[in-house]
C-alpha cells in the first residue's frame, strides 16, 4: 500500500512580518501607495528612535488625515529634538489642517517643548507666537503664567496680546492683574481687548 | 429672525461674538470646531455662518468646504481670522466664504456685514 501523504499544515513563517518591522523596510513602507500600509508603516515605527526625519518628510506631503495623525502620534512618542524641530516647522506650513495637528501634538510634549517655548513665543512671525500661546492652553507648565505675562506686556501684535488674554483668563492669578490693566489701557479704543481684559479680570477675581 | 453660528475654539471669542449679535436681537449658537459646527448645522440650518479659522479637528476652511457641498441653503458666510496675508484671503473665498474679516472685529464692523448678507436694511 502507498503511503499517502497527510497534508500538514504549512508552519507559520514569522520572517515575512519580521521584515516588515525592520526599520529600514517601514521607512520604505512609509511611501507605500496604500494608505493603509503607509499608517502601519508610521504606527510600528514608534520602535525605531531615527525614525523622526524620515516621518517629517513624509508629513509635509501625506495627504491622508489617518496617516497624518498617525505619524503625528508617533513622533510624540518618539519626542526626540528632531521630532520637536520638525513640529516647530510644521506651525510654518501654509496648510492649515498640518498646523493645526501640529499645535494638537506639541501639547502632548509639556517636558519637550518647554525649554524651546520662549524662543516660540518671540518668533519674529506673530503667527507663531499665536500658536505658542494656542500650545500653552494645554502645557502643564509652572511658568505658563509669568510667559503669557511676558506676551501681554511686550507683544507687539494685538492679535498675539489677544489671544494670551484668552488663556490668562483660564490660567492667570492675581499676578497677572495689573499686566491685564496695563495692555486694557494700552488698547483702550479695542473693543475686543476691553471685552477680553474685563473677562479675565473678572474670572481670576472670582478666583 | 435667521440664526447664526459662532464657529471658534476661543470662547473669550465666541462670547464677544455673541454678545455682538444677541445685542443687535439676532438668535446665537455656537461650535467649537468644524465637526460640531457641522453637525449643528445640518441639524437645524442656519442663516449665517461666523467662521474662525485655526480650529482642532476641522478648521475654518475644511467645514466650510463640507458646508457648501451638504447646505442646499448656501448660507452665507464671514470667515474672521488673526491671518491677514492675502492667501489666506484667497483660500477663504475659495472653500465658500463670502466675506473675511481681521481679528479683532469691531462691533459696527460685524453687524455690518451681518446685516448686507442677511439682505436687511442698515440703519
Amino acid at each position: 500500500m502507498a503511503l499517502i501523504k497527510t497534508q500538514t499544515a504549512q508552519p507559520i513563517s514569522q520572517d515575512e512580518r519580521k521584515q516588515a518591522r525592520d526599520c529600514n523596510s517601514l521607512l520604505l513602507e512609509l511611501n507605500n501607495d496604500n494608505p493603509m500600509a503607509r499608517r502601519w508603516a508610521a504606527r510600528d515605527l514608534t520602535d525605531c528612535p531615527t525614525a523622526s526625519a524620515a516621518l517629517l518628510s513624509r508629513l509635509q506631503h501625506e495627504d491622508e488625515v489617518s496617516v497624518r495623525e498617525v505619524i503625528l502620534t508617533t513622533l510624540t512618542v518618539l519626542g526626540d529634538e528632531v521630532a520637536i524641530v520638525g513640529l516647530v516647522n510644521c506651525l510654518r506650513s501654509e496648510k492649515v489642517a498640518l498646523r493645526n495637528e501640529a499645535i494638537e501634538a506639541m501639547k502632548q510634549l509639556p517636558d519637550e517643548v518647554a525649554p524651546i517655548m520662549r524662543g516660540l513665543l518671540t518668533d519674529a512671525d506673530p503667527d507663531v507666537r499665536i500658536f505658542a500661546v494656542n500650545i500653552l492652553e494645554s502645557l502643564r507648565h509652572p511658568e505658563v503664567e509669568s510667559w503669557l505675562i511676558s506676551v501681554i506686556d511686550h507683544d507687539p501684535e494685538l492679535n498675539v496680546c489677544a489671544t494670551a488674554v484668552d488663556l490668562l483668563g483660564e490660567v492667570g492669578s492675581t499676578a497677572s492683574r495689573e499686566p491685564l490693566l496695563r495692555l486694557k489701557a494700552r488698547y483702550a479704543k479695542v473693543p475686543y481687548i476691553q471685552f477680553a481684559t474685563d473677562l479675565a479680570l473678572k474670572r481670576i477675581s472670582d478666583g | 429672525m435667521k440664526r447664526i453660528l459662532i464657529i471658534d475654539d476661543a470662547a473669550t471669542v465666541r462670547m464677544y461674538h455673541r454678545q455682538i449679535l444677541e445685542t443687535a436681537g439676532y438668535k446665537v449658537d455656537e461650535a467649537v470646531n468644524g465637526i460640531e459646527a457641522l453637525e449643528k448645522s445640518l441639524q437645524h440650518p442656519f442663516g449665517l455662518y461666523v467662521v474662525d479659522i485655526n480650529m482642532p479637528k476641522l478648521d475654518g476652511y475644511g467645514f466650510l468646504r463640507e458646508l457648501r457641498l451638504q447646505d442646499i441653503y448656501q448660507a452665507p458666510a464671514i470667515m474672521v481670522s488673526t491671518e491677514a496675508k492675502p492667501d489666506d484671503q484667497r483660500q477663504a473665498f475659495a472653500a465658500g466664504a463670502n466675506i473675511y474679516l481681521v481679528k479683532p472685529v469691531k462691533p459696527e464692523q460685524l453687524l455690518i456685514h451681518v446685516k448686507l448678507l442677511l439682505g436687511e436694511a442698515l440703519e
